[in-house]
């Protein structure tokens, strides 16, 4: 949300000479007060994600070493987990769909988001309040309704999109069960449920970018094109790496609306790494085997991630 | 929670300002854009009116061909399946002490850390804030039966608070503020600093009102997430008057378990209704707000 | 602002002291001497009235043991069975569909019922061998059938009176010519306004479509724990039913289960395999319908039965396993085991029980003759996950027009590697 990243980092205590805030205290006293104080405002939280976040991410890759069922006994099992992930074509095959959705969702998603949030940020677009209400109205839907709700409308027998698209001689066949199509739909549905909400990111994203900024690169002679290219991007570039991220951690969990519409076929063409931890854990019980999924899906996801901030922290540089 | 926001703000009304007469191309332009969007907008809203008509047809409708999009015999039979076998109030009250519940810890649990890791140098700030978006990439599928095990340990099963601590602090709400925190001028809050106020004073008479479209954003997001979760309602209160709409909607089987879609979508339609009160609620001070205010 | 932000501390105050409230009046109280069980099934319809309705008599027929009821639908019994097993929370007496009990079994969930079966007061001896086979993983027993019921043909009478034809086929090749009859494409643009049969190839009906099929020609996915997939009765079975399908079109591809089911309800299919509930369905879309038992394979006359499994989950205490007991005995008297048949619309699982003393029910008397045709899923194969998603993608992509011969010593790979992984 911040691209008021430089004045920030001016700001921020750490840039500042400590002998501005108080010369004479001992920075060691300062330093102990701070995170007494600090502590007061995350004691809530801390105990809240300690309790319920941490320590389960914890005893999940505890169980990823062992054949752990959930209940009954269970043995340590050492790498073995891992090692199964690399060597099953059932769960590289995830792997490779998790990837495909990825780039089939983030960039469509953030993208789409962007785009409308550009044009519904022009005070003068006549029904802009309607168009906002309208474009966000799909995020309060849930991805399994959605998901039913597009099924039936793109049924091959009684699929309303269906019917219309093909009397205007257009014939989309069973989307859902073919081996190209599926996942491109199966990644529409999300898209179309959860560009909304980064939409209304971006907005706030821009509303905070200085009007002068554009004032000056007018008088400068700058066409539309550039003051989007110099002015709304660098500025935005917080918001959409904030964006980016969560989409992509959205894309490489994605479960919902494949289990509803495809349940992960045709032929194993939309199974994802979820799909593949929900079924190892809740169909065959192999709750160390879902655990160490889950902790090597958790690695990549961070990995892309760091690529990510790396992109985009240099970008910001570029912007300054 | 009223007057703090001028409906308008000074960069939009000075960009206003700058394009004194429109021409005709820019007329144009807007035809071009509203027309894509109003194309874009009836795509879009489709789904939602398929839900809308679907849960007033006819069994003997909706399968038919070829489809029509508009009941030709209206019904509400669907409508009484639901409210004939389900407890209807009971589940739409634990709907809203849940996702409501949720929505009003995270929002104060997540706004106090963010503070934190927003305006305090603390020791070991940059480990958390990793730390705290680490935990979002791991599947909640993977930690959901430790997080049972806790809940049923502490006797949590089939009350509120098996529902509403696990949830009451969450990743996301914590980032998505801190952003936002990191983002208002520190000059507000300095100024306040000099006249002696303490930390608690600058995150509750400064921070949170200048916060305020970003708070609702959350609010929003966190409220609708809850309230349209199915399986950790279904997972943590097995006793069917603590379920919620959306998980006591799953009790509407059809034979085989197949469930006739008129009756799918008029439980979605329930179950939307609710939602969309709170979202129109909000929404001019949700979208608006977060759109037209700004922060200067 | 500072008022409404006091507002909201207050009731977030306010909700979190309720929540607390509710945690605390939540504990279990004492029971004394009476046993206290929990029971989570399934049968969410009429069945469900029915089988409570047996559960409170038993309550009331002693004072020994009580039993609770709790519905859910089956696939969420799945979804928290596991959450609530691993807190040592989870319900005494659990039903799940039969093929999902090898692997809880397996796994150590579930007591064993060996004695149980020996004891002649269970009441256990009549049962259809078939549905006890369902319950045997590992040489033990494990649980106890409350339903068992081979898939059936149901048609549709107005569209076999339009084409002039008066008996269900009974045989193969009776069966694809009459789907071939009944396949009607008007306007010849390749694709059918109405279709002979709807034939699944994917996540079928209890997915027991093509096993049954695979039955008829004399085949089976897995005999003795070893996979049995890729033989050439398998080969004719796809080859017959793929050429059916892809050139004369008696059947749209890319059908699942409910998709099928659909089909049928709005008229557009003539025939279809499925479960006791396609009656309902069929009546409710005011479908004309008969029933019938698969067609007759070339090498034999059989179907996939669906089958539901009762089982006593490890308890602490044995007097809870011992209480289950009593119900199960209890339940598979000749009375209620009747009651519960024509209750659920399922055949009586009690082999001394004629169709005849279920004539009241005629769906329950036309299913109750095709009982003896049952064979059970992959009984006793703990991963049957995986083996059924294996057994899908063959036919799903045979269907879609891949080569058999290849598919089906791929298939019979993958389902070895299921059967070996432990």
């Amino acid at each position: 949300m911040s691209t008021t990243i430089n004045k920030k980092n001016l700001q921020s205590p750490r840039y500042r000479a400590p002998a501005a805030i108080g010369g004479r205290r001992n920075p060691a006293i300062g330093q102990r007060r701070k995170n007494f104080q600090a502590l007061g405002f995350l004691v809530p939280a801390l105990l809240i994600l300690g309790a319920f976040t941490a320590w389960p991410m914890i005893s999940a890759l505890r169980l990823s070493f062992t054949d752990a069922s959930g209940f009954g006994k269970e043995e340590w099992v050492g790498f073995e987990n891992y090692a199964r992930i690399f060597t099953d074509p059932v769960i590289l095959n995830a792997v490779a769909n998790t990837a495909l959705y990825a780039l089939l969702f983030t960039p469509t998603a953030v993208a789409l988001a962007l785009v409308l949030a550009l044009l519904l940020n022009d005070p003068r677009l006549p029904f802009r309040g309607f168009f906002r209400t309208a474009l966000f109205l799909p995020f309060i839907i849930s991805l399994a309704v959605a998901a039913i709700a597009w099924t039936y409308l793109i049924d091959p027998q009684v699929g309303l999109l269906n019917y219309w698209l093909s009397s205007a001689g257009i014939r989309l066949g069973n989307v859902l069960q073919d081996p190209i199509l599926a996942m491109p739909a199966v990644a529409f549905v999300a898209v179309w449920k959860s560009f909304g909400f980064y939409m209304v990111i971006f907005l706030a994203g821009l509303q905070e970018i200085p009007g002068s900024l554009y004032e000056a690169a007018r008088v400068d002679g700058a066409g539309a094109w550039t003051r989007f290219r110099h002015v709304t991007m660098p500025m935005l570039s917080n918001t959409t790496a904030f964006v980016l991220i969560f989409a992509l951690i959205a894309a490489l969990q994605a479960f919902d609306q494949i289990y509803v519409m495809t349940g992960g076929g045709p032929y194993g063409h939309t199974e994802t790494v979820v799909m593949q931890i929900y079924s190892a854990g809740f169909r065959k019980l192999d709750v160390g085997f879902a655990s160490a999924l889950s902790y090597v899906l958790l690695a990549a996801t961070l990995l892309l991630s760091v690529i990510q901030f790396v992109f985009f922290g240099k970008r910001e540089r570029e912007g300054e | 929670m009223s007057t703090t926001f001028p409906p308008q703000t000074l960069n939009s009304a000075a960009r206003a300002r700058t394009t004194k007469r429109p021409d005709r191309r820019s007329v144009l332009n807007k035809a071009l854009v509203v027309t894509l969007l109003a194309i874009a907008t009836a795509v879009i809203l489709l789904p939602i009116a398929i839900i809308a008509f679907t849960a007033f047809k006819p069994a003997t409708e909706v399968n038919a061909f070829p489809p029509t999009l508009i009941p030709a015999q209206w019904t509400l039979d669907n409508f009484a399946r639901i409210f004939q076998e389900l407890p209807f109030l009971r589940l739409i009250a634990n709907s809203f002490i849940f996702a409501g519940g949720v929505t009003l810890f995270a929002l104060l649990f997540d706004s106090l850390a963010a503070y934190a890791l927003a305006r305090i140098d603390f020791t070991g700030k940059r480990f958390l804030l990793i730390a705290i978006i680490a935990s979002l990439m791991i599947p909640f599928q993977a930690t959901l039966v430790p997080v049972y095990q806790l809940a049923s340990d502490l006797g949590w099963v089939n009350t509120f608070a098996a529902l509403i601590v696990p949830r009451a602090a969450d990743a996301f709400g914590i980032f998505f503020l801190r952003q936002f925190f990191l983002s208002l001028p520190r000059d507000l809050d300095n100024a306040a600093r000099i006249d002696g106020a303490s930390e608690w004073r600058v995150y509750w008479n400064i921070i949170l009102p200048n916060a305020m479209p970003a708070i609702l954003t959350l609010g929003v997001f966190v409220f609708v997430n809850n309230w349209n979760d199915l399986l950790w309602p279904l997972i943590f209160t097995t006793d069917k008057d603590m379920g919620t709409l959306t998980s006591g909607l799953t009790l509407l089987t059809g034979p085989g378990g197949i469930v006739p879609y008129g009756v799918m979508m008029a439980g979605a339609l329930v179950a939307i209704l609710p939602l969309m009160a709170v979202f129109m609620f909000v929404q001019r001070r949700f979208i608006e707000s977060v759109a037209t205010t700004g922060l200067k | 602002m500072k008022k409404s932000l006091t507002i909201f501390a207050a009731i977030a105050a306010a909700t979190l002291s309720l929540a607390a409230c509710s945690g605390a009046g939540a504990g279990s109280e004492n029971k004394g001497s009476k046993a206290e069980l929990t029971f989570w099934h399934g049968y969410t319809e009429a069945d469900g009235k029915v089988l409570n309705k047996i559960v409170d008599d038993f309550n009331a027929s002693q004072n020994e043991v009580s039993i609770k009821v709790q519905i859910n639908p089956w696939s969420v019994i799945d979804d928290t069975l596991l959450p609530a097993l691993s807190s040592g929370k989870g319900p005494d007496i659990v039903a799940m569909p039969a093929e999902r009990l090898p692997v809880y079994a397996d796994k150590g969930a579930f007591v064993e019922l060996d004695d149980f079966y020996r004891d002649p007061t269970s009441n256990l001896d009549k049962l259809a061998p078939a549905a006890v086979e369902m319950e045997t993983v590992n040489g033990h027993k494990y649980g106890v059938p409350s339903g068992f019921v081979p898939l059936a043909m149901f048609y549709n009478k107005t569209l076999f009176a339009q084409a002039g034809i008066t008996t269900p086929p009974a045989t193969w090749d009776e069966w694809i010519a009459t789907a071939k009859k009944l396949t009607v494409d008007a306007d010849n643009d390749g694709i059918p306004e109405q279709f002979g049969l709807g034939l699944p190839d994917h996540a079928t009906v209890a997915n027991g479509v093509w096993p049954s099929l695979f039955y008829g020609n004399g085949g089976d996915i897995v005999k003795d724990g070893k996979a049995v997939v890729d033989s050439p009765e398998n080969a004719r079975t796809l080859k017959t039913w793929v050429d059916a399908v892809r050139n004369d079109k008696i059947s749209p591809t890319g059908l699942d289960g409910i998709a099928g089911d659909k089909l049928f309800s709005s008229g557009k299919a003539a025939m279809y395999l499925g479960g006791p509930w396609m009656s309902s369905i069929a009546q409710e879309s005011k479908i004309d319908f008969g029933i019938a038992a698969v067609p007759a394979g070339p090498k034999a006359q059989a179907a996939s039965a669906i089958g539901i499994s009762m089982a006593v989950t490890q308890q602490k205490d044995d007097s809870k396993a011992a209480a289950a007991r009593k119900f199960f005995s209890y339940f598979m008297q000749k009375e209620q085991a009747t009651a519960w048949s024509l209750g659920s619309g399922w055949p009586p699982l009690r082999t001394d029980i004629p169709a005849g003393a279920v004539a009241s029910n005629p769906v329950v008397e036309a299913l109750t003759k095709q009982a003896e045709f049952g064979r059970p899923l992959l009984p006793g194969v703990v991963n049957s996950t995986d083996v059924l998603t294996a057994v899908d993608k063959l036919t799903q992509r045979a269907v879609a027009g891949e080569n058999i011969k290849d598919l089906l010593s791929e298939t019979q790979a993958s389902v070895q590697k299921v059967l070996d992984t432990k």
